[in-house]
């Protein structure tokens, strides 16, 4: 039960459940998400979704089944529906399916977890959801990352390689950002073997039990990180690098866990971020303003640093300039930012 | 029309009530619509000789509700009494709160909510939104608590006052509290009890209801006492019940008791 969907707490990260539940579950290429619940919920959730991944240039389709709980559903129970609708789901021999459930659903009480443990032929895995009532956006995605997280199992060792958990799937810089972090472990010779849950075929979720570092998006997603130390013993970074230092400290980070030597891929980055905060020289001296929204993660300031490392004059008289949500990860998000305060600047 | 609420604790004798109530009502030349609200169904099998009526909600979960017609939700019982049966769910699953009210908007549709008097026979405590719906807008202005003198009966209709001015507190509300029904469960003082419960609501006692075997033995023989014991006693209770509830102008809205109040009130009547 969450008491979150006030007026003055109805910010996209709230949302709903199933919003953020479907953001992972519908990035299992080969899986099918049944959003048992009113046809209304499921179409508004795809809405939003297709309509974001259209906004990004990579819409897909969505493998989305809805049990269209009616008013006799309501009234008698909506297991038989979600029963019709998992059978319906199966047919297309998906590698799994994902079961989310609506406010109405858990308002009348359907054992949602019970109808999934039936003998369906493929795993049908139940997520904790319950629409607006289970919380908002981040806790849905955080449940759909655990709960998938569960289907593999532990192949006692720690012999694969690095796994990215919980991406932005619907923010604009999704892939810039992989491209970030790849970068940054390439300098320590290291890649990316597992994007949980992005683009990703289900039979590659067993992979997650043999990874050796696990590096979350933000630290919101902590409880995933603790939940998959806890079952595969695997270390993890709690957020994708923001700022200058950040990225340094996150090389750091990675190199102390995989126990590797840090310093050749800090040297390196050191020199990108200097030549890359060459190019910005023009702003030097440039007075800023930074209004800083309460709800906004601040990453530990990187502001200043940017500011101070650039010449920026920080003041209140200064040209008002935005800071992105989710912040910029790592120094090519800096750079990015860089490039559209300047064109605010010299307008 | 009059429409009118007998809300009250399980099992204290609400549908022997209402269908005694609307059987006399019945007897005096009314033309009675009587409707079970209730999953168990069993408000109009007395007027119904014992037959086990389709309910609204089987049309629902057969899912004919777009093509339903009168004559599959309401049936002629004793005295021409027209009997409905809302249905619901069977136990823990479901909304049956939802089925009540989805009752009211097939009934509604169905132009069946006529008559001289319509009797609702609702579940025992108003536990969601669904059963307060016979006190909303539109349906029973009139409601009637059944109570025994039992300390758990009396706290069941002292929460119904509490939905009762609560839905009567809005700006539409026209719901009011008519009075309180004793029916007896055989212990000593009890009526004195009851009267008083009312009386400390601002509302009073319209009728006690004596306990009396004629009422089991009516039921074994499926039959509403008006049916079966004509001449008796107990029918002239109910005859004397349905024309108070006829006359009944005194409508209020109740003032509920607090817990402590409530057990004070039988400590008075049952010291330790």
């Amino acid at each position: 039960m969450t008491s979150n969907p006030l007026p003055w707490n109805s910010s996209r990260l709230e949302g709903c459940t199933l919003t953020g539940a479907l953001s992972v579950t519908t990035e299992v290429t080969d899986g099918v998400t049944v959003i048992h619940g009113p046809a209304g919920c499921s179409q508004h959730n795809a809405s939003l979704i297709h309509a974001t991944l259209l906004d990004h240039d990579t819409p897909h389709l969505l493998r989305i089944h809805s049990s269209d709980l009616d008013e006799a559903g309501v009234i008698f129970g909506g297991e038989g529906a979600l029963a019709v609708c998992i059978r319906e789901a199966a047919e297309g021999d998906p590698s799994a399916i994902f079961v989310l459930s609506t406010c109405v659903v858990q308002t009348i009480g359907d054992d949602v977890g019970g109808v999934c443990r039936r003998g369906w032929g493929v795993p049908v895995i139940p997520i904790p959801s319950s629409g607006f009532l289970g919380g908002g956006f981040q806790d849905g995605m955080r449940n759909a990352l655990i709960a998938i997280g569960d289907m593999a199992a532990d192949a006692g060792d720690r012999d694969g390689g690095i796994t990215l958990v919980g991406e932005k799937n619907l923010e604009d810089d999704v892939e810039e950002n992989f491209r970030e972090i790849s970068h940054l472990l390439a300098l320590l010779g290291e890649r990316t073997s597992l994007r949980f849950v992005r683009g990703m075929e289900g039979a590659a979720i067993q992979g997650l039990s043999r990874s050796r570092l696990n590096i979350l998006r933000e630290p919101e997603l902590r409880a995933v990180g603790e939940a998959f130390g806890a079952r595969f013993g695997t270390p993890y970074i709690d957020s994708f690098p923001v700022g200058l230092s950040g990225s340094l400290r996150f090389i750091e980070d990675a190199a102390g866990f995989l126990g590797l030597d840090p310093e050749g891929a800090l040297e390196e980055e050191r020199a990108r971020q200097e030549e890359a905060l060459a190019g910005f020289e023009d702003l030097r001296g440039e007075r800023i303003r930074i209004s800083p929204l309460p709800e906004m993660n601040m990453g530990g300031c990187f502001i200043p640093e940017v500011a101070a490392s650039l010449g920026l004059v920080p003041g209140e008289e200064g040209v008002s300039l935005p800071i992105p949500s989710p912040l910029p990860v790592g120094t090519g998000g800096l750079v990015r930012l860089l490039h559209r305060w300047r064109r605010i600047l010299h307008a | 029309m009059k429409q009118i609420a007998l809300y009250g604790k399980g099992g204290i004798g609400k549908s022997t009530t209402a269908a005694n109530l609307s059987a006399a009502l019945a007897e005096m030349g009314m033309d009675v619509l009587q409707i079970g609200c209730d999953p168990k169904r069993d408000s109009t099998r007395m007027l119904m000789h014992g037959s086990w009526i389709p309910t609204v909600l089987d049309q629902v979960r057969e899912g004919r509700e777009a093509t339903i017609t009168p004559d599959q939700v309401v049936f002629r019982g004793f005295g021409g009494v027209r009997c409905v049966e809302a249905g619901g769910p069977e136990p823990g699953v479901g909304c049956a709160g939802r089925g009540i009210i989805a009752t009211f908007q097939l009934l509604e549709k169905l132009d069946s909510l006529k008559g001289d008097v319509i009797v609702y026979d609702v579940l025992g405590d108003v536990v969601c939104g669904g059963f307060a719906m016979p006190m909303r807008e539109g349906y029973a202005r009139e409601v009637y608590l059944v109570t025994s003198g039992e300390l758990m009966s009396l706290y069941a209709a002292n929460n119904i006052c509490r939905a009762i001015a609560r839905l009567a507190s809005r700006v539409r509300g026209r719901c009011r509290l008519a009075g309180v029904i004793g029916n007896g469960a055989g212990q000593a003082g009890e009526e004195p009890l009851v009267r008083t419960f009312a009386d400390r609501i601002h509302s009073r006692l319209i009728t006690f209801i004596p306990r009396d075997p004629v009422v089991q033995r009516a039921e074994i023989n499926r039959m509403t006492v008006i049916e079966y014991a004509p001449d008796s006693a107990q029918a002239g209770v109910y005859r004397s019940l349905a024309r108070s509830v006829l006359d009944n102008r005194d409508l209020v809205i109740p003032t509920p008791l607090s817990m402590d109040d409530l057990e004070s009130l039988a400590m008075e009547f049952f010291p330790a």
